[in-house]
């Protein structure tokens, strides 16, 4: 029996600040002209401060905060994408995550070469993508378009598609970031099915969005992130409430 | 104290297993990423891949007709000599330029999934070893025409320059990537580096123009000479490769994997902070 589990204990996570500084001979040279006044002081980004959280098995989880509060930063180091500064970070199971769409898609190959490439980014085999491609092509529900190459494909596609191949492979925990909301309503109708069968198997959902309706059908914990840290972990309606007061929002 | 030795040697070996089974673990993601290299770089051209036969036949064609006259000597014997040279040479530069930005080149996937980021550098060189085993077909082609007395089980030997290359190259690459994620210079100034050891290495000059110069150790110690002689003594000479040849290579291989090693136990992680 599985048990998937997220455990962050007093995790910390700063970018170093000479990772986004520029670092040429020419930022050199001036730097050492015109001395150190032009500089604009860049800091380490302290992205993620002493979160500490538990998410079991069946738990639906969703993310709010405001651009840069740290959520995508939180589900990267779920992931195991970025490495802490300090704390400890603990994942049991599985991880299948969806952050960027466009990213991983070959734009000139046809969707459903897509999914074989996909398939295959995600560590699985041919074989076993083949198997699996029928009812990704048929979840989707992309019609003909599947033979069409991915740069013909609208946004909301897009997402259908990458929805579609990332639950269909199975994995014990689902990140998703954003990218929902890009669905339409019909779809978003099946994705909800999809995503409460998953949970009914005892997978984890953790689900980043801004859109409070979607968060509020898939999702029933919320956490709210504020620059940085964990304010709020708590039942969804409590946390969407707690995430406009903070905000200064209605 | 060896009671502490062995735990750590244990500690890293156990960490290397670990490393190289992920590797094993998503190879069909990197065979597909070399193969699909390969696909885009010879996709809508009518000769494809023959390119890579033809490219460096007519390069040898020119080069062996200006040099032979320049240096005076056998045009038969020195054009084989030349191909050898550049089909290898090609290989080192693809190998340095293109590893320098494999993980730059990579971000999309490096952003989205956790898998060794070696594999990244290894598509890259595998890439190119594709590319030279094309064109030294040409190469065992012309020698086979042209020398045929050179023909013997030596030959066997000069297989073993394409596992040999991509043990060197692809630590190499490693290493040059993680370098070349946090300094974007690093494909310009590989570029003027590899341009100066071109000069110093026996690529289109024969050993013997150096030699008769007094410049021996340029011969001696330099790794090229000794990488380049996998191939050329069998086929050229028609003798085996000494074992000094597989030494120098194989000392060059576990030198740049000790040093790649040492980089990446630092900063294979933060990599993803620096794309």
């Amino acid at each position: 029996m599985k048990h998937p589990s997220i455990v962050f204990e007093s995790v910390n996570l700063q970018y170093s600040s000479v990772a986004f500084k520029e670092r040429s001979l020419k930022a050199l040279l001036s730097h050492v002209l015109q001395g150190k006044r032009k500089q604009a002081d860049v800091q380490d980004v302290h992205a993620l401060k002493n979160i500490s959280l538990t998410i079991k098995e069946g738990e639906r989880v969703g993310l709010l905060g405001h651009n840069g509060a740290g959520k995508s930063t939180f589900l990267k180091t779920a992931a195991g994408l970025y490495p802490i500064s300090s704390g400890n970070v603990q994942v049991e199971g599985q991880v299948r995550s969806l952050f960027d769409l466009s990213l991983g898609f070959e734009p000139d190959a046809t969707g459903r070469e897509n999914i074989l490439y996909r398939g295959l980014l995600l560590g699985l085999s041919p074989a076993f993508m083949r198997e699996k491609e029928a009812e990704i092509v048929e979840f989707a529900g992309l019609g003909e378009f599947i033979d069409y190459p991915m740069k013909t494909y609208s946004a909301g596609m897009q997402v259908r598609l990458a929805f579609s191949i990332s639950t269909t492979v199975g994995g014990d925990i689902l990140l998703l970031d954003e990218v929902i909301g890009a669905g339409d309503a019909n779809f978003m109708e099946k994705a909800k099915r999809r995503i409460t069968d998953l949970v009914e198997q005892a997978d984890i959902l953790v689900l980043a969005s801004h859109d409070f309706v979607s968060l509020k059908r898939l999702c029933e914990r919320g956490l709210v992130l504020h620059r940085g840290e964990l304010v709020f972990d708590g039942e969804m309606s409590e946390a969407i409430f707690e995430y406009r007061r903070i905000n200064n929002i209605g | 104290m060896i009671e502490l030795m062995r735990k750590m040697l244990n500690f890293y070996r156990n960490k290397m297993f670990r490393y190289f089974s992920g590797i094993w673990r998503s190879r069909y993601f990197w065979m597909h990423l070399a193969l699909s290299d390969l696909r885009s770089r010879w996709r809508r051209s009518f000769l494809g891949a023959l390119w890579s036969i033809i490219q460096p036949l007519g390069m040898t064609a020119l080069l062996a007709i200006v040099f032979s006259k320049m240096f005076n000597t056998d045009i038969t014997t020195y054009a084989p000599y030349v191909l050898s040279g550049i089909i290898v040479w090609e290989f080192i530069a693809a190998s340095v330029t293109g590893g320098s930005l494999s993980f730059v080149q990579a971000d999309a996937y490096i952003k989205q999934c956790r898998h060794p980021l070696a594999i990244y550098t290894l598509r890259t060189v595998l890439g190119s070893s594709a590319v030279l085993f094309m064109a030294s077909l040409a190469l065992y082609g012309w020698v086979i025409i042209v020398m045929p007395e050179n023909i013997g089980w030596t030959w066997l030997a000069s297989l073993t320059i394409f596992p040999m290359v991509l043990v060197i190259a692809w630590p190499m690459a490693t290493l040059l990537a993680y370098i070349g994620v946090r300094f974007r210079d690093i494909p310009h100034a590989a570029g003027l580096a590899l341009q100066a050891l071109w000069f110093v290495s026996p690529v289109y000059f024969e050993a013997k123009m150096f030699r008769s110069g007094g410049m021996d150790f340029l011969v001696d110690y330099n790794p090229v000479y000794h990488i380049l002689q996998l191939i050329r003594a069998p086929l050229l000479q028609g003798e085996w490769p000494t074992w000094e040849n597989y030494m120098y290579s194989i000392l060059l291989a576990l030198a740049f994997s000790l040093i790649a090693w040492l980089m990446g136990r630092k900063s294979e992680a933060k990599v993803i902070f620096y794309l």
